[in-house]
């Protein structure tokens, strides 16, 4: 198993190196896509390892990977897979049509396996300190992937992007010393000198209770930050814009997820310490306010690539919620999301990506008509946006469903109305944008010409709605014990 | 614990927070970065002080990987840049210097009042006058992120807030795993250059390295 891990590792470690130092386009491209595919292989062997055989526990229990953390390997693997296959189409269009230099070039490889490398990572981590600088390494990489472009608008992204996000993960780090200093309170009878969440969560309940309800505050504002939780939300819109296309949907579909991962694994700690009624109810007020920012950031918007930025948020604000629900239903809905997320974002950035190399503009009111300019794109792209917002043959309605269905169950009959008409209000308004996009009145002065582009731009679109579409007809049992026994994982007492 | 390690303690936590505000009261960059080594420096002496009075050798390590890397070598990167720039524009503030020394007395005063109410109830005096000083450290360094408009102020706004959670841990869990130490050592490292490498992206497209005009991104 260690060297299994270990390979795991390395493959996209060598992918970023190797394209790196042997400067050739194809080279890089072709080296990327295995090492991606190679990525998603391991990551379902890990999966199945940690189904089937206990958690895994290798290096003295440095790194732990039991069904959550499989969970979240094989989302940023799919992701990775996804994006490597559509960079082939839009970094090769990107360097006809947008002055991208071949420097440039080199470097998105460098950096785009390494951003990988660092999502992989992160959730196999046990220490929670080493975790965090784990997500910072993964902001540093995205930073210059941000900058894949250097434009005034890219380097401004960046710039916010990187500041905020490492002000945030500081005050993670603060919470998660403030943790220890709850473990190793002088003159008490029980000292935890570990930052393992594992043995964390074992021994919750000796931690000290005041210091515990303010560090997981501090952990939530902090990771919050790269999660993209409302306040802290403001760096997200402008970094996703800003990227190249796969790289918004990495961002997007992948960090995101993968900083969550973090939050939960303190609410579980947090949970079992002083009860799951104080962790849950900061979830759920965050959760709530998170959506109603990112909802009214999708009516306001201009942008393509702003508008999915702005879902994302929203989805994020929908996971929350679920994890702050609880329940079976609320944290298995959560779950699901945030696979239904993950295929569902990549669709709509491949999609806008599209449409950014046709029409060379990312404003909503200028791109018109696309389903007679690039037929099979807007296809993709319209079924894209209604498995997006959570239409029935989607796995995603059936995750907000479950969610509704939790705070249903709580009595929260508030948080369920003010749930539900969010959620039409990001319907309506996401359905008659990406509608005027698709079937508006063809501008015929614009003189573009008409056509898809290849095949690797279109491919990575259709991949992930069909495994929508299918999962939202039929879970498969694989799925419904893995995600049951990632709920106990969370909510045990 | 003899009594000259509570005087030491408290004068070396007292001049780290005098550093803090000279970094809020001065209009150069070149001060800033000065007065961000200084204060590294006494918080290196500080952990030395501790190390050796509770025989500790991590924090020995720690205290000299400190001395390193938070003394020597982020501030040598920093004026080594301005140096090679040629930087002599002054930092664009957003609050007045007094306004700014008052505001900043604020959040000492509020740091001490967390620190009472968070930490008093298990823990000897002089670690909480320490600890209140490293969460004020912090929330300096967030109020110097916000006020001043200069990259070079933002990464040390952040240095600051780092130096911050460095002073807390080593003030209060002195038995912290070593390994954190080092990888947040690392961490600022990588952050600082990323950083730098970022703001002469910066200067070589809107030719400087003020941020006032990095407003473009809204909605």
């Amino acid at each position: 198993m260690k060297i299994f891990i270990i390979t795991f590792l390395i493959i996209p470690l060598f992918a970023s190196l190797s394209s790196f130092i042997i400067k050739n386009k194809r080279f890089a491209e072709y080296i990327s896509l295995l090492s991606s595919s190679l990525c998603l292989l391991g990551a379902f062997i890990i999966l199945y390892f940690s189904i089937s055989l206990k958690t895994i526990s290798i290096f003295n229990s440095a790194i732990v990977i039991d069904k959550f953390s499989a969970y979240i390997i094989l989302l940023v693997s799919i992701v990775y897979f996804l994006s490597s296959m559509y960079s082939i189409s839009y970094m090769r269009l990107a360097m006809e049509g947008e002055q991208l230099t071949g420097e440039e070039f080199n470097r998105y490889y460098l950096f785009l396996n390494l951003f990988a490398l660092t999502m992989l990572m992160a959730p196999m981590i046990n220490n929670m300190a080493i975790y965090l600088i784990d997500i910072e390494l993964t902001t540093i990489a995205s930073a210059f992937l941000v900058i894949a472009e250097v434009t005034e608008k890219s380097i401004e992204a960046a710039w916010k992007y990187i500041l905020i996000v490492s002000a945030g993960i500081s005050l993670a780090l603060l919470g998660t010393i403030l943790f220890y200093l709850s473990g190793n309170i002088p003159g008490s009878a029980n000292t935890i000198s570990s930052l393992d969440w594992t043995t964390l969560r074992l021994n919750a309940v000796y931690l000290n209770k005041d210091i515990i309800r303010f560090a997981f505050v501090l952990i939530v504002i902090g990771l919050g930050t790269k999660v993209g939780l409302a306040p802290m939300h403001t760096w997200l819109p402008d970094a996703h814009s800003e990227a190249p296309s796969p790289i918004s949907s990495m961002l997007s579909a992948s960090l995101l997820n993968t900083a969550m991962y973090g939050i939960m694994r303190y609410f579980s700690i947090t949970g079992k310490g002083i009860g799951f009624n104080y962790p849950q109810t900061i979830m759920v007020i965050i959760g709530i306010f998170t959506i109603f920012t990112g909802v009214m950031g999708i009516i306001n918007q201009k942008s393509t690539k702003r508008l999915f930025a702005y879902s994302s948020i929203e989805h994020m604000g929908i996971i929350s919620l679920g994890f702050g629900l609880g329940g079976a239903f609320g944290t298995f809905g959560a779950l699901l999301q945030m696979l239904g997320h993950s295929l569902a974002k990549p669709v709509m950035f491949f999609g806008s990506g599209n449409l950014l190399h046709k029409y060379k503009t990312k404003d909503i009111k200028k791109i018109k008509g696309v389903f007679y300019v690039m037929p099979k794109t807007a296809f993709l792209f319209s079924i894209g946006v209604l498995a997006l917002i959570g239409s029935p043959p989607s796995v995603t309605f059936i995750s907000e469903f479950l969610i509704i269905l939790q705070s249903l169950k709580n009595g929260y009959y508030a948080v369920a109305i003010v749930l539900v008409s969010l959620l039409i209000a990001a319907f309506v308004s996401l359905l008659s944008k990406v509608g005027s996009i698709v079937f508006g009145k063809d501008d015929n002065s614009l003189n573009i010409q008409k056509g898809d582009f290849g095949l690797a731009s279109v491919l990575p679109m259709a991949l992930p709605l069909a495994a929508l579409i299918i999962l939202g007809f039929y879970i498969p049992g694989n799925l419904y014990r893995l995600l049951m026994g990632i709920t106990h994982i969370i909510i045990i007492k | 614990m003899p009594l000259y390690i509570y005087v030491l303690e408290d004068l070396l936590v007292a001049l780290i927070l005098l550093s803090s505000f000279v970094m809020l009261s001065s209009r150069w960059i070149s001060f800033y970065i000065h007065a961000y080594g200084f204060q590294s420096f006494l918080i290196f002496v500080l952990t030395l002080v501790l190390g050796i009075e509770s025989q500790n050798i991590d924090l020995y390590f720690v205290a000299f990987l400190t001395l390193f890397v938070r003394t020597i070598i982020v501030p040598y990167i920093l004026l080594k840049m301005i140096k090679k720039f040629n930087i002599k524009e002054e930092v664009k503030l957003i609050v007045k210097i007094p306004l700014s020394i008052i505001l900043g007395l604020l959040l000492t005063v509020f740091a001490y009042f967390l620190a009472y109410r968070l930490i008093s109830p298990f823990s000897p005096k002089i670690v909480i006058n320490a600890s209140s000083i490293a969460l004020s450290l912090i929330f300096i360094g967030f109020f110097m992120i916000i006020s001043r408009f200069t990259t070079i102020t933002h990464i040390l706004g952040l240095l600051v807030i780092e130096n911050g959670i460095f002073l807390l841990s080593v003030v209060i869990v002195p038995t912290l795993p070593i390994i954190v130490e080092l990888v947040v050592l690392f961490d600022i490292l990588v952050t600082v250059v990323a950083m730098l490498i970022l703001s002469m992206f910066m200067k070589a497209q809107t030719g400087s390295f003020s941020t006032t005009m990095l407003n473009r991104l809204v909605g």
